[in-house]
């Protein structure tokens, strides 16, 4: 339709500003939000208490002894704080989009809003931004107390190295929202019914979470030949399992986390034995190196989100508003 | 006429009865007689030494050894006692250091004795001959002795090497063994030195001995074993280093040259340039690393090799491959080219560099840090340009008022 195209005046993005603030304001402000973020802060600090409990304990000196609180199991609490996140920011990041859309559907104000001099993708797009925003701003206040806390508790400051690699993860985590923030949004696209997008978005966090690793092993299995006969077969068969791994968002963000905040990680496949040889164990890579390392992994998180966006952005583009 | 017969038959069973037991025991006579005259072929009494005639000197004391030796005769004390003593001489018989005035050697042995002439200063030149009698109460015996006062025969030592010259490295020891002889009529408490080059210890010990000694006594006609053992310094220059060993008593001196043929040894040293044993590589592609191969030793080392073990898949080569020569003391600067696998993953790893010569070899560990390629975050970086063209693909396709 280039007719479309052509009928357009001015910038598609114009009034993205009013939008962005609203939204946000209306995020910060609900109860909604607030509930959200007690939820990440509580789930989160459970297990960074924990751990630091556990650091200060800790005699032999470590260079990265702020990214363990990240990092490490604690012995009280099976699960480290990272692994807490790649559970919980889904859940936050599907609260804030499940309804962005089909609550203003419901609510009869889509007409109205779009009676406004702005373009719809202004609309979406200025909904999207202020919900990673959110995402944003609840990350970091969660990042800081950590940061802080380790601060206190462990008593002395983190190196320019560790404060780089935290950040890094930041960028990692909130792009990791971000992706499930666009597959909320895309079902509050798709469904007109609030509970429907918000049971559709749940229903694909539950299956990545806890379906799917079982779906890729059974993938796996099923290409096991009779009998494995080289090297390269098995390695193949590991790719392989590891690429049907990678398709769940959660994944790449703990791949991500795990070369950033883990610096003596080297790879995030099999490693062969020939490798191996002659390799320092346990000698922390440098960050460029790292950040190397995790590109992939944050080159999906970013252009999934995109994707995802741009699918929910041409449906809506295509909706009736009208009704 | 039958009281005859019957002592005859009384005399013959007699006779009977003692025949069988003169058959079985031989007469002991006999049998004494013939241990003592085989081993022995005279029986007497004599007094001997070994040089009858000799020299003394005026103004000093010599000692005449000479023994008692009784042959076969049984023991009996005698009196000893020496005659025609020039005037103004002393003469005493001497036995285990003591004057003695008599022997008595048992059978078959001899009784050890000394004659300690002290001879005046003021004695003339001339022969005397005095006379040494020893006097039992059933033997008597003389030994005349002529004693001519001249010059006697200085102190003398001399020093013989078996093998005077030996061949070895700075590292090894050289241990020689000398024998030390006194040719001199009297005991000497030999003093032992050793002139060296600077650095060199040498050191003395006895024979088999492991105590170190400066001196040693030797008795007179005697030699004596010692041996000495000389420690170069480490960083001895290549060469023929002698040591004059001296051993000296009573103003005789003897001296015995050894020589250490000393062939040195290079010794081999592996750094590089700056002394920094870390470097980065890239994978897949060359890194240089400069490496210095040095000559610590102190002597020319030749063909040295250069090789590397390196992790599996890398490729490591040397430029050059071989050094012809390296003198002591030089460097030579040999080029380490690395290339990591091409499937290598980022990370530290170990590369050991080697350089080996005949009989030396040295190491370098080196660390490598290896970097991947930033093409492939280039690469992601594409693929979000793609997604977000794809975005504004859309907004232009699907954008409506």
């Amino acid at each position: 339709m280039p007719r479309s195209a052509t009928r357009r005046e001015g910038s598609p993005f114009t009034g993205i500003g009013p939008v962005y603030m609203k939204e946000l304001a209306d995020n910060l402000s609900s109860i909604r939000m607030l509930v959200l973020t007690l939820f990440i802060i509580v789930f989160g600090a459970f297990p960074v208490a924990s751990s630091l409990q556990q650091l200060r304990t800790v005699v032999s000196s470590d260079a990265f002894l702020f990214l363990r609180i990240f990092t490490i199991e604690p012995e009280q609490v099976p699960i480290p704080f990272v692994q807490a996140l790649n559970f919980i920011i889904p859940l936050m990041a599907i609260g804030l989009g499940f309804d962005l859309v089909n609550s203003e559907f419901n609510r009869r104000t889509l007409s109205r809003v779009l009676s406004q001099p702005l373009y719809r993708d202004a609309l979406l797009l200025g909904k999207f931004l202020a919900g990673l925003t959110t995402l944003a701003v609840a990350m970091v206040a969660l990042w800081l107390i950590v940061f802080g806390a380790g601060l206190l508790l462990l008593g002395l400051p983190p190196r320019g190295v560790e404060v780089a690699r935290g950040i890094g993860f930041l960028v990692v985590a909130v792009a990791y929202g971000g992706v499930w923030l666009a597959i909320a949004m895309l079902f509050s696209v798709i469904f007109r019914s609030t509970a429907t997008s918000a049971l559709c978005a749940l229903g694909l966090w539950l299956l990545f979470f806890i379906l799917w690793p079982m779906i890729a092993q059974a993938i796996t299995m099923a290409f096991v030949p009779a009998e494995i006969t080289s090297l390269d077969q098995f390695v193949g068969l590991q790719q392989l399992g590891l690429a049907l791994q990678r398709v769940s968002p959660g994944t790449l963000f703990t791949e991500a986390v795990l070369g950033l905040l883990n610096p003596e990680t080297r790879t995030l496949g099999p490693m062969l034995p020939t490798q191996m040889r002659g390799a320092i164990m346990g000698a922390p890579l440098a960050l460029d190196q790292s950040l190397l390392l995790i590109w992939p992994q944050v080159t999906g998180l970013i252009a999934g989100m995109i994707v995802v966006f741009s699918a929910s952005y041409v449906i809506f583009q295509r909706e009736e508003v009208r009704a | 006429m039958r009281r005859l017969i019957a002592s005859l038959a009384l005399v013959a069973t007699s006779a009977l009865t003692i025949a069988p037991v003169l058959a079985a025991n031989p007469p002991p006579s006999t049998a004494a007689a013939t241990t003592s005259t085989t081993p022995q072929t005279a029986k007497g009494l004599w007094l001997l030494t070994d040089y009858p005639s000799q020299t003394v000197r005026a103004g000093e004391t010599t000692s005449i050894h000479f023994k008692l030796q009784n042959m076969g005769l049984p023991p009996e004390p005698l009196a000893l006692s020496v005659s025609d003593v020039p005037a103004g001489w002393k003469i005493d018989v001497m036995g285990s250091g003591q004057p003695v005035a008599a022997a008595m050697p048992a059978m078959n042995e001899s009784v050890s004795l000394q004659l300690r002439v002290d001879v005046p200063k003021e004695a003339k030149p001339g022969s005397h001959t005095v006379t040494v009698h020893a006097k039992g109460p059933n033997q008597s015996i003389d030994l005349p002795v002529t004693l001519t006062i001249g010059e006697i025969a200085p102190a003398k030592l001399t020093i013989k090497s078996t093998l005077p010259a030996l061949r070895g490295t700075p590292k090894s020891s050289f241990d020689y063994n000398l024998s030390v002889t006194n040719d001199s009529g009297k005991d000497l408490t030999v003093a032992l030195s050793a002139q060296a080059p600077a650095n060199f210890q040498t050191t003395f010990t006895e024979g088999y001995g492991t105590n170190e000694i400066s001196s040693i006594p030797i008795p007179a006609g005697q030699s004596k074993d010692i041996k000495i053992k000389v420690t170069p310094p480490r960083e001895v220059k290549a060469g023929d280093y002698p040591v004059l060993v001296k051993a000296s008593a009573e103003g005789a001196t003897a001296d015995q040259r050894v020589t250490l043929q000393i062939s040195g040894q290079g010794k081999l040293s592996l750094t590089t340039k700056d002394g920094r044993l870390s470097g980065d590589a890239t994978v897949g592609k060359n890194s240089e690393y400069t490496l210095l191969v040095g000559n610590d030793g102190t002597a020319p080392l030749e063909d040295v090799e250069m090789s590397g073990s390196v992790p599996t898949n890398w490729k490591v080569e040397f430029n050059p491959k071989t050094i012809q020569s390296i003198a002591p003391g030089d460097k030579k600067e040999v080029q380490a080219v690395v290339t990591p696998a091409e499937k290598a993953i980022a990370g530290d790893y170990v590369a050991s560099f080697r350089a080996g010569a005949r009989g030396d070899s040295a190491n370098a560990d080196f660390r490598i840090t290896v970097t991947t390629s930033t093409l492939w975050g280039i690469v992601g970086v594409g693929i979000i340009a793609v997604a977000l063209l794809v975005l504004l693909g859309a907004v232009a396709r699907f954008g409506r008022r």
